[in-house]
C-alpha cells in the first residue's frame, strides 16, 4: 500500500509546531472571511496569496488550504446564528438551522453543523487519499488532445449541470478565457487584446477579479440589502454538544447520502453550492415526515453541510491529479501552485510527492483542528458581526485594495477590482455565474496551450480530438453534458437539476 | 448611471443593457484577436485564433440571453434597483472612488487612514476621536501586518517620506 505510506511521511512533514501553528492561523483567518460579509473564500485566499510568496510552498498550501476549511466552517455559523449565509455554499443551513437555533437550541444546531460538516471533509479527504494516485496514474498517459477534452469536460459541466441558464454561464466562462488571454501571448511572444494599453501588457491577475467580483461586489450587494445583523446570542456549552454528538449515529443514513453526493459534485466542477442544495432536496424528498422541514429539522442541517464540505475537500481531488479545479477556491489555490512553479497535475505526485503527501496529511489534521476551534470560538466571531457595518465595510475594502496592490505593485489593478466590483455586482443580481469566470481565468492559459498543441499535432483538424477511444470518450461525455439539459427534460428529470439551483433558482 | 435618475430601472431593462455589453465584450474580443491574426502560420495556430473563437462564443451567448429577455422574459416586473436602495449603494460605491484616488495621490496608509475615519464619522456618526483612534489602529495593524509581519510593501505616498518611515 504505496499511498499509506506516503501518508505517513506526510504526516511527518505536517506534524511540526511550525505547520501545527500555521494550521490554527489559516483556520482561524477562514472562520473570520467566512463570517464577514463580501470576504468569502475565494476572496480570502485570493487575498492571501500574495503574503506567501515568500514562504515554502508546503507551510503557504497548508496556510491556504486550512483557510479554505475554515471559512467554510464560518460560513455556517453565521448562517445558523444570523440567517446570513456567509457563503453561498451555506444558503442550504439557513433553511433549518436557523429556526433550530430560533427555538433556543443554538448550541445544538452548531454541533450538527460542525460535526457532520468534519465528517464529510474527512471523508472527502478519505476519497483523495485512496484514489489520487490512480487518477494521476491514469491521467499520465495524457497528451494534449486528452488534456484539452478533461478541461472540455469540465467546462461542459458547468453550463450542462449549473443552476444559470447556459447561455449565461457561457459568456462568464468565455469573458474569463478572454481574460486569460490579454496580455503577451507565451507562444508568439506577441501582445494580444491590450488594445494599446501599456498596463494590460503584463495581463489580467486572477487574483484581481476574483477580489472585485467576490469582494467589491458582494459588498454592494450586502449595502443594498442594508442587512442588520440581529443574531441569536450563542453560548456553546459542553452539556449540549454532547447531546447533540449523541443523536448524530441516528443521521447516518443522511450523512452517508449527503457524503456521496458532496464527493460527486466536488470532483466534478459543480462545486459545493450544488452539493448542498441537491443534499437539502434530497433530504426532503425522502424523509417520511416532510413537516419539520423548514422549521429546525436536523436533517435539514446535516444534509447540507456534510455534502459542502465534502465537495469543498473533494474539490482538491482534480485540482491536483488532473490540473482542473473543482470549485472557485480551488481554482485559486491551483493559480498559487502555478505562481510558486509548480505544475499541478498528474506530474507533480512524481516530482513532489512530499508537497502532495504533504496537503494531504494536512487535511486530515486541518479538519480536526478546524472542528474544535470552530466550536470553541464561535462566541467571538459572532460578536465581530455585531460591530457595525460602517466599520466593518470600509475595514473590508481596504484590505482588498491593499492585497489587489501587493499582487504586483500595480496601482492599475486597483482600478480594476473596482470595475469587476461593479461587474460582479451586475452579474450576482442577473444571476449570472461567477465561478466559472474565475475557472476559466486560471486555466484559460493551460487550456489554449492544449488546444494549440493539438492543432498543431493535426495540422489544424478537429477530428484530433475523436482520434482514440480515451480521448473521444472525453469529448463525448463532455457533449452530453453540454446537452444536459436538453436530455434532463426529456427524460423527465427536471426536479433533480432544480434541486440542485440556487436560490435565485433561474428558469430561463 | 443615467437610469437611477427615472427613479428605478427594471430589470429586463437591465438584462438587455448587460446582454449588449457582453456582447460589445465579445465584438472588441473578435477585433482584438483579428489584429493580432486569427489565421494559421508557419508556427502553427496564430496568437488570435483561440481568442476569436471565444469572442465569437461571447457574442452567441449574448444573443441568446438578448433575445430570451427580449422576447421571452420570465422575471416580469421585477425591479432590479430603486433610488431607495440606489443610495446606500451610490454611498458605499462613492467613497471607495474617492478612496482610491487619494490612495493613489498620497500613499495606501494614509488612505486607509482617511478613508476609515471618514466613513466612521459622516456614515456611522461615530464621534470624531472615536473615528481618528479606529482609522489609527487600522493603519498600524495593516503596517505591523504587512510592512513587518509578511514583508511586503504597500503603496506609499509623500507623508511617509517627511516622517521618514520610508
Amino acid at each position: 500500500m504505496g499511498n499509506f505510506g506516503y501518508l505517513m511521511d506526510g504526516f511527518a512533514t505536517v506534524i511540526t509546531t511550525h505547520h501545527i501553528v500555521i494550521m490554527v492561523i489559516g483556520v482561524m483567518l477562514g472562520i473570520l472571511v467566512g463570517v464577514l460579509p463580501g470576504l468569502g473564500a475565494p476572496n480570502g485566499v485570493s487575498l492571501l496569496l500574495p503574503l506567501t510568496f515568500t514562504m515554502d510552498p508546503i507551510s503557504a498550501i497548508i496556510l491556504l488550504s486550512c483557510m479554505y476549511w475554515g471559512a467554510l466552517f464560518g460560513g455556517s455559523t453565521t448562517s445558523i446564528l444570523f440567517n446570513i449565509p456567509g457563503e453561498p455554499s451555506s444558503v442550504a443551513t439557513t433553511f433549518d438551522g436557523y429556526p433550530m437555533a430560533r427555538n433556543g437550541q443554538a448550541t445544538r444546531a452548531l454541533t450538527l453543523a460542525f460535526m457532520s460538516a468534519g465528517i464529510g471533509a474527512l471523508a472527502g479527504v478519505v476519497m483523495i487519499t485512496l484514489l489520487s494516485t490512480w487518477v494521476a496514474r491514469f491521467a499520465l498517459q495524457f497528451s494534449s488532445p486528452e488534456f484539452f477534452a478533461v478541461y472540455f469536460l469540465a467546462f461542459a459541466s458547468f453550463i450542462g449541470m449549473g443552476a444559470n441558464a447556459p447561455a449565461k454561464t457561457l459568456v462568464t466562462m468565455m469573458l474569463g478565457f478572454a481574460l486569460a488571454t490579454v496580455g503577451m501571448d507565451t507562444i508568439s511572444g506577441g501582445l494580444r487584446l491590450t488594445f494599446g494599453i501599456p498596463d494590460l501588457i503584463k495581463g489580467v491577475s486572477f487574483l484581481v477579479a476574483v477580489m472585485g467580483l467576490f469582494g467589491i461586489g458582494e459588498l454592494l450587494l450586502t449595502t443594498e440589502e442594508g442587512l442588520r445583523f440581529d443574531g441569536i446570542k450563542a453560548r456553546v456549552r459542553a452539556v449540549d454538544v454532547l447531546k447533540a454528538l449523541k443523536e448524530m449515529p441516528r443521521y447516518g443514513w443522511s450523512i452517508l447520502r449527503s457524503t456521496l453526493i458532496g464527493i460527486w459534485m466536488g470532483i466534478t466542477p459543480a462545486g459545493p453550492t450544488a452539493a448542498s442544495f441537491m443534499s437539502y432536496g434530497l433530504a426532503r424528498r425522502f424523509a417520511k415526515d416532510k413537516s419539520q422541514f423548514g422549521k429546525g429539522d436536523p436533517r435539514g442541517i446535516v444534509s447540507p453541510e456534510t455534502a459542502d464540505h465534502s465537495a469543498g475537500t473533494s474539490a482538491l481531488l482534480p485540482m491536483l491529479a488532473l490540473g482542473v479545479p473543482g470549485s472557485a477556491t480551488a481554482a485559486v489555490m491551483m493559480g498559487g501552485l502555478m505562481i510558486w512553479g509548480m505544475t499541478p497535475g498528474p506530474m507533480l505526485f512524481i516530482e513532489r510527492p512530499d508537497f502532495v503527501w504533504g496537503l494531504i496529511a494536512s487535511m486530515y489534521l486541518g479538519n480536526v483542528v478546524a472542528v474544535l476551534l470552530v466550536l470553541t470560538t464561535v462566541p467571538l466571531y459572532a460578536s465581530i458581526l455585531r460591530v457595525p457595518f460602517s466599520i466593518v465595510g470600509p475595514v473590508i475594502v481596504a484590505i482588498i485594495f491593499s492585497g489587489a496592490y501587493q499582487i504586483a505593485n500595480s496601482t492599475f489593478d486597483m482600478w480594476l477590482v473596482l470595475g469587476f466590483g461593479v461587474l460582479g455586482y451586475l452579474f450576482k443580481k442577473l444571476d449570472y455565474p461567477i465561478a466559472p469566470l474565475v475557472l476559466a481565468m486560471v486555466l484559460g492559459d493551460k487550456a489554449e496551450d492544449a488546444f494549440r498543441q493539438s492543432m498543431l499535432m493535426s495540422n489544424g483538424s478537429l477530428t484530433i480530438f475523436w482520434s482514440n477511444p480515451l480521448v473521444g470518450g472525453i469529448m463525448a461525455l463532455g457533449l452530453l453534458m453540454l446537452a444536459w439539459p436538453v436530455v434532463a427534460k426529456a427524460v423527465g428529470l427536471r426536479g433533480i437539476r432544480r434541486g440542485s439551483a440556487t436560490t435565485h433558482s433561474a428558469k430561463l | 448611471m443615467v437610469e437611477f435618475e427615472r427613479g428605478s430601472v427594471s430589470r429586463k431593462t437591465m438584462e438587455i443593457v448587460t446582454a449588449l455589453l457582453t456582447a460589445g465584450a465579445g465584438l472588441a474580443i473578435c477585433y482584438g484577436s483579428w489584429r493580432s491574426g486569427i489565421g494559421w502560420s508557419d508556427m502553427g495556430p496564430e496568437a488570435g485564433y483561440f481568442p476569436f473563437y471565444i469572442g465569437v462564443l461571447v457574442i452567441l451567448g449574448s444573443l441568446v440571453t438578448l433575445v430570451r429577455s427580449a422576447f421571452f422574459y420570465q422575471h416580469d416586473g421585477e425591479i432590479f434597483l430603486d433610488s431607495k436602495r440606489a443610495r446606500p449603494v451610490l454611498g458605499f460605491f462613492l467613497p471607495v472612488g474617492a478612496f482610491i484616488v487619494v490612495s493613489l495621490l498620497l500613499g495606501l496608509y494614509v488612505g486607509t487612514a482617511l478613508y476609515i475615519f471618514g466613513s466612521m464619522k459622516w456614515q456611522g456618526g461615530y464621534r470624531w476621536w472615536v473615528s481618528a483612534l479606529a482609522a489609527l489602529a487600522v493603519t498600524a495593524l495593516f503596517y505591523l501586518v504587512f510592512e513587518i509581519g509578511f514583508q511586503v510593501p504597500l503603496l506609499k505616498g509623500p507623508i511617509e517620506g517627511w516622517l521618514g518611515i520610508y
